[in-house]
């Protein structure tokens, strides 16, 4: 129960993230994707299969605010919460650097990914925002390795 | 290593997933413009917390600026009372030119029928996946809002149209820089026709303008035409900012829109089609 209030209370920070950055400059999300954000940390807490409920969630709310497939950025996201949480079950990621490589990577290979499926598939051309776009993976381990070892030091502070 | 049942099953959840958005992109097969029926439910349940943030962050600012930031406000009047007054006179001279045409009466009755048409919107989200897409606005059915209304920015300049879904306070615009877009345009000097629809970066394509066809150059401004029948003619678009030609037919035109992203805080949607007042 407490898994899935924390749960919506990301969803629902996303959205106001999502919101806010795009008043302050729309640009801004090219960079920062806040459903990512929620996506990979809970995959990193609560491991594959919460991972890939929020990678559904999160996507397909992505989805609802943008204007093209339904679906597209719920199937990536799906695959990156899966895969983020499985492997963080698989090998040690708690370490700082090895937590930001590991986001880094999955972040580029979700990017990569989302990318693909929009330009092979169904023919849109990539938006790229300039380049601001290739900054996301960067911004998401950064972020996501910011929260996560906050959360993990609190706790462990706690105990 | 074979899998525990644990892990099998953690699997086949996972792969349910999968299959269920590979059912629910195809479903989309081929692509309308009608969002399905989940997309709306997003959109019904989220859109109404982004109004909330958006409302809240306005409400903070408007007491920040009402009651304590109030450094050049007098300034900003007197600007705002010199803007107005300049407005008034251009107003009365175009009032004048189209008194030459019609008579007072029906003038009257058209300008009061126009200014009661312009709803003034703000926008609350911008496309998550691509900001050059779509925006939501803060109002919707029953504000009037129908689709394929016109959207300008602050400054009369082509912003987009009204599209599906329209929900009781927001609804969705399709900005002229989606690549799904088309609207019908018209070149300044030599009035060559073409389809303007999104190319990338904000950017936009005039295609379907012949190689063999000379009479297009850079720096020209672009306006609507009004032949698809959505907009109005005689709305300024943007500026051609390259032509160039390849393999095709067609030469590459490309159009650099007048509106702003950064100053797409408001928009006017006009709630009347203009080809039916003149």
């Amino acid at each position: 129960m407490k898994s899935l209030f924390e749960a919506a209370v990301g969803i629902i920070l996303a959205v106001i993230l999502e919101t806010v950055l795009g008043k302050i400059s729309a640009p801004l999300l090219f960079v920062l994707n806040a459903f990512s954000w929620v996506v990979l940390y809970f995959s990193l807490t609560k491991h594959e299969v919460f991972g890939a409920v929020m990678g559904t969630v999160c996507g397909l709310l992505q989805d609802s605010f943008s204007l093209g497939v339904f679906g597209v950025a719920g199937l990536t996201k799906t695959l990156l919460g899966f895969t983020a949480g499985l492997v963080s079950r698989k090998i040690n990621v708690i370490p700082v650097t090895r937590n930001i490589v590991f986001l880094l990577v999955v972040s580029f290979a979700e990017l990569a990914f989302w990318k693909f499926l929009v330009f092979f598939l169904f023919g849109e051309r990539l938006a790229l925002g300039g380049g601001l776009v290739l900054l996301q993976p960067m911004a998401t381990a950064l972020v996501v390795t910011l929260a996560f070892q906050i959360v993990r030091r609190r706790r462990e502070e706690g105990l | 290593m074979p899998f525990s049942l644990k892990e099998r099953r953690k699997l086949a959840f996972f792969a349910g997933l999968v299959f269920f958005h590979l059912i629910l992109i195809s479903l989309q097969v081929p692509k309308g413009d009608q969002p399905t029926y989940l997309e709306r439910a997003f959109f019904a349940v989220f859109t109404p917390v982004q109004h909330g943030v958006v409302s809240f962050f306005k409400y903070l600012g408007g007491f920040w600026k009402n009651y304590f930031y109030l450094r050049h406000v007098q300034r900003q009047n007197q600007d705002m009372r010199d803007e107005i007054f300049l407005l008034r006179q251009e107003n009365q001279a175009f009032r004048n030119m189209l008194l030459k045409f019609r008579n007072a009466t029906e003038i009257q009755e058209q300008l009061a029928t126009i200014s009661r048409s312009i709803l003034v919107c703000s926008v609350i989200g911008f496309n998550s996946s691509d900001i050059y897409k779509s925006v939501v606005l803060n109002r919707g059915s029953l504000n009037g809002l129908k689709k394929d209304m016109v959207v300008l920015d602050k400054n009369g300049r082509l912003v987009g149209r009204v599209i599906e879904p329209i929900f009781f306070k927001e609804a969705r615009v399709q900005l002229i820089t989606d690549k799904e877009s088309g609207v019908g345009v018209l070149s300044e000097r030599q009035k060559v026709i073409g389809i303007l629809s999104g190319y990338a970066d904000g950017k936009c394509l005039m295609k379907y303008v012949l190689r063999t066809n000379k009479g297009i150059e850079e720096g020209e401004e672009v306006s609507t035409s009004g032949f698809e029948g959505i907009y109005p003619a005689e709305i300024p678009v943007g500026k051609i900012i390259s032509v160039s030609e390849d393999a095709t037919l067609f030469k590459k035109i490309i159009v650099d829109p007048y509106f702003d992203f950064a100053e797409l805080d408001e928009v006017a949607v006009l709630a009347v089609d203009l080809r039916e007042l003149y």
